[in-house]
């Protein structure tokens, strides 16, 4: 797949290769902010924040929840290394809820505490919205 | 008549047995090539890491900003340590578990040795016995590590290490597991994870074209994410080596306990057929005998 209007997307988890396909383009969270990537993209590596992975590829869209990891792209190579990578029509709105409420009873007492009671809850969110709209 | 039932009793037990051990070994064969190639699949997930670090690390070399992070830290004394045994669930496995356990001692009598507190970590319910004979403490053991680790179930004990490792409660990490190294090669190993000796592997860094990447964010803080990245695969690993190795293990020693069932069924009966064959020449020689006596 070299050819300069074709991306080939790798979604690579711990325990396997979720995905390996062309793509035409994608959308991703960084860890600070969405990042879209076409063809022709220079080489970056990256940080993943959570949130959807969403795919536009010639057989049709479609998209994920990722939650944290690392992008590199090479040449046409997007290659997604993540935790977790959840299909968004998988994605059930009531767990994501019940997440949700989860951490916000949780008591953060220390700023360390704070910060990954942020971004738990930043990450509970986006699923929710996710599911719900995947849902719809 | 008596000897030749017996021999038959003993023929019967014998193919009963070979029959488990049949099924045991096709068995762990199954259940080896799953586990296979959940390894194989998981190692994509490693290579493409320590692909990533090692470009990080050669633009970092230009920048001449020298990296640390507290899992790479080498501590000058150590204070305290945690040794995990990675051991399995089920026995007849032949040799497996003693060649791990055996590595685990000698690490625990060297910590005694140094007067070094260690904490001794089991999964698996054989080293979990095997402690208890002895009578060492263990601080924690799992049972739930099966022959399919998932990667949600380690990542809990990766975290704690880690945090533990940073907060300085320990200083040195060992799992002691079976490495998987060919089909027909595991070997029992004691590895030193934390501190994290070298990130990247000793492959040769300038075979390829150097690329210039765009970092988001720096390089520096893309490393402090990925230190305890990698040490999750490389746990993950253990844990994934050990599930392969122990279905090689048990397929090895149920083959050759069929293989031994085969050679004892063949000599029982020889040994049925040879009683049998003395009964009848004895029979007839009592007939031929009883004969001659009338007339």
């Amino acid at each position: 797949m070299a050819s300069g209007d074709k991306l080939r997307l790798i979604v690579v988890t711990p325990e396997r290769t979720l995905l390996d396909e062309p793509v035409s383009a994608l959308r991703f969270p960084l860890y600070d902010g969405d990042i879209g990537i076409l063809p022709g993209r220079i080489p970056l590596i990256g940080r993943l924040g959570a949130g959807e992975l969403r795919i536009k590829a010639p057989t049709g869209d479609t998209s994920y929840f990722i939650d944290g990891g690392f992008v590199q792209v090479i040449g046409s190579n997007v290659t997604l290394l993540t935790n977790r990578a959840i299909p968004a029509k998988e994605l059930s709105a009531a767990d994501a809820e019940k997440q949700l409420t989860e951490v916000l009873a949780r008591v953060a007492k220390t700023d360390e505490e704070t910060a990954t009671k942020f971004a738990d809850q930043q990450r509970a969110r986006k699923m929710l919205a996710l599911a719900q709209r995947s849902h719809s | 008549m008596a000897k030749a039932r017996a021999i038959i009793k003993r023929l019967k037990a014998v193919r009963n047995v070979r029959k488990i051990t049949r099924t045991m070994e096709l068995v762990a064969t199954a259940r080896f090539k799953k586990a296979m190639d959940r390894a194989t699949q998981a190692a994509a997930y490693t290579r493409k890491i320590s692909e990533i670090v090692a470009d990080l690390s050669n633009t970092m070399d230009e920048g001449s900003s020298s990296f640390t992070h507290p899992l790479l830290q080498q501590r000058d004394t150590e204070k305290k340590s945690i040794l995990l045994v990675i051991t399995s669930n089920r026995g007849l496995c032949g040799g497996y578990n003693g060649g791990v356990l055996r590595h685990a001692q000698t690490r625990i009598r060297q910590t005694k040795a140094d007067q070094i507190p260690l904490d001794i970590e089991v999964s698996g319910k054989r080293g979990i016995g095997f402690f208890k004979f002895q009578k060492i403490e263990t601080t924690s053991s799992y049972t739930h590590f099966e022959d399919k680790p998932t990667f949600d179930e380690v990542d809990v004990l990766a975290k704690r290490y880690i945090d533990l490792f940073v907060r300085g409660e320990i200083d040195r990490l060992d799992v002691s597991y079976t490495k998987f190294e060919t089909m027909s090669r595991q070997k029992a190993v004691i590895e030193t994870l934390l501190p994290i000796g070298k990130l990247t592997s000793a492959e040769p860094a300038s075979s390829k074209p150097k690329v210039e990447y765009d970092f988001l964010p720096t390089p520096k803080e893309i490393l402090e994410e990925i230190v305890p990245a990698s040490f999750k695969a490389r746990l993950f690993k253990c844990f994934l080596d050990a599930a392969v190795s122990e279905q090689i293990a048990r397929m090895v020693a149920m083959k050759s306990a069929t293989d031994n069932a085969d050679d004892m069924i063949r000599s029982i009966r020889a040994q049925y057929n040879r009683a049998r064959q003395s009964q009848i020449t004895s029979e007839l020689s009592e007939i031929i005998g009883g004969a001659a006596a009338l007339e």
